[in-house]
């Protein structure tokens, strides 16, 4: 079929052809550089605490671990279990602390509040610190990604 | 001597500029002490960019040796402690000046038309300063600073969709560790500036197209206002209070040198009364008023949104108030001053 009449000129044509070219190479390189500039991940599968560094351990004493970048928490349970978190701020990510006499976790940074079991009872955290997996294998703690 | 000024000015063309300058006029009236505030952001620029440089020339942005370049910078190198100690108040001094700069424009409408673009490049500029500041706080890699980063870069997470990945691009992933440091120090030292600077150029070009805009008050008087020349007179006066105030920044630089923490632990807990800059007072103290939940949402989104639209407005003021310039802007003063009221109010609340 022959159109009488042209739907655009040939300058219109060329031009969008050279800026969508253009944009598509610009658009080609921002997928490269984001995965450039975010390194990956290094959260660890598991960590493994020697049992013998537990041992001492009572309840209502919390041990400091390294998961990964960040701290763990963990604590013997009256029944002999292990507890363990991340001890990391819900709230934004600051390190908690463990205060002994109060047996609850502590953020500095906006004043929040967590009880023994990590449940956020006061200030602006709005959830509970992660909980991590324990369990006993040979003569170790191990610690996983929960779930 | 004649011979190179001639040769200078028949090849580079500075003829137009020169002309330009040694005709420029600067208004007269209660407000004229408004316009130096521009001219002495960019002297306490300047100094950032010296002392910044020769930092630089010791400081090491690793995990192992940033804390410890520092304090041999505080500690052996001869003066040392005296050019770090300039380079941080000075970048108090510029943001303090860039805020009554702010507002002194916005309290005198001087952003309307024709001067808008003015404005948002002033503002993107605002933005820079404020990212100098943020970044070059963790430089010293004490327990202040990782916390306050952690809680800094942590912010943008509350934003829907582009939230967490901002902040794995601020923090170089999960956590702030020793990528972090290296990220921060690229962009203080290199992105910023590079950044600053353009941004300084479409300001300064824009001021000098525009002219200086004269407040409303003085406008409606319908007079014909006085004015200085800018060459000499002006920058004579100019002078004078850039000597006052280099007096005062090496005054207070030597008396209140800033300290230095203890290196920075990743599995440490937060210490106490931790503190972001100045600047960030408000929003800090915002956001531990902010409950958990407000309404079934989460309370860090609901503050990060409530920052976010205050911030917008800011910038988006011309076109918010496109009113022309001779009405009055009753509304916008009160908010202005509102905003100033709950700034300082929450900044000092924040050290209560």
């Amino acid at each position: 079929m022959k159109i009488p009449y042209s739907l655009f000129s040939r300058r219109a044509f060329l031009n969008s052809l050279i800026g969508g070219w253009l944009a598509a190479l610009v658009a080609a390189f921002v997928g490269p550089f984001m995965k450039f500039v975010i390194p990956p991940e290094r959260e660890p599968d598991q960590v493994s605490v020697p049992l013998a560094d537990v041992q001492g351990l009572t309840p209502h004493v919390v041990k400091t671990f390294a998961w990964g970048n960040k701290p763990g928490l963990l604590r013997k349970t009256e029944d002999g279990g292990y507890l363990a978190f991340v001890g990391v701020c819900t709230h934004l990510d600051c390190n908690v602390t463990y205060r002994t006499e109060q047996r609850r976790f502590y953020c500095a940074c906006h004043e929040g509040w967590y009880d023994e079991n990590g449940l956020n009872i006061a200030g602006p955290p709005p959830s509970p610190l992660r909980r991590l997996a324990v369990s006993v294998e040979g003569d170790a703690l191990v610690v996983r990604k929960q779930g | 001597m004649n011979a190179i000024r001639a040769w200078m000015k028949e090849r580079l063309g500075i003829g137009a500029v020169t002309g330009f300058l040694a005709k420029k006029e600067i208004p007269r009236h209660k407000h004229t002490f408004l316009y130096y505030t521009g001219s002495l952001i960019l002297l306490f620029l300047v100094i950032q960019i010296v002392t910044g440089v020769l930092l630089a020339v010791y400081y090491r942005p690793t995990l192992a040796e940033a804390n410890a370049s520092i304090a041999r910078i505080m500690t052996e190198i001869p003066l040392g402690w005296f050019v770090r100690s300039v380079h941080s108040w000075s970048s108090t001094f510029m943001i303090a000046f860039v805020l009554v700069h702010l507002l002194g424009i916005a309290f005198t409408k001087a952003y309307r038309k024709p001067r808008e673009a003015s404005w948002l490049t002033g503002v993107l500029l605002l933005g820079v300063s404020l990212a100098f500041g943020f970044t070059g706080y963790l430089l010293p890699w004490d327990e202040l600073s990782l916390s306050a980063t952690k809680v800094g870069t942590n912010l943008p997470k509350a934003i829907p969709i582009v939230g967490p990945w901002l902040s794995h691009l601020l923090r170089a992933g999960e956590d702030v560790t020793g990528d972090t440091l290296s990220r921060f120090f690229v962009f203080h030292v290199t992105v910023l500036p590079l950044a600053i600077l353009a941004f300084l150029c479409v300001h300064l070009f824009l001021v000098q197209r525009h002219g200086m805009s004269i407040p409303l008050k003085e406008e409606r008087k319908q007079r014909k206002i006085p004015s200085l020349p800018f060459w000499p007179n002006f920058v004579f006066r100019e002078a004078g209070i850039w000597l006052v105030l280099v007096g005062l920044l090496l005054t207070v630089a030597v008396i209140f040198a800033p300290g230095l923490g203890p290196q920075a632990d990743l599995m440490a807990p937060a210490p106490e009364g931790v503190q972001p800059e100045w600047y960030f007072l408000f929003m800090f103290q915002t956001l531990k008023l902010f409950p958990a939940r407000i309404l079934g949402l989460n309370g860090e989104l609901v503050a990060v949104l409530f920052m976010a639209a205050g911030l917008i407005m800011v910038f988006l003021l011309p076109f918010i108030d496109n009113r022309p310039f001779l009405k009055k802007g009753k509304v916008i003063t009160a908010l202005a001053w509102a905003a100033f009221a709950y700034t300082v109010v929450m900044s000092i609340w924040s050290l209560l």
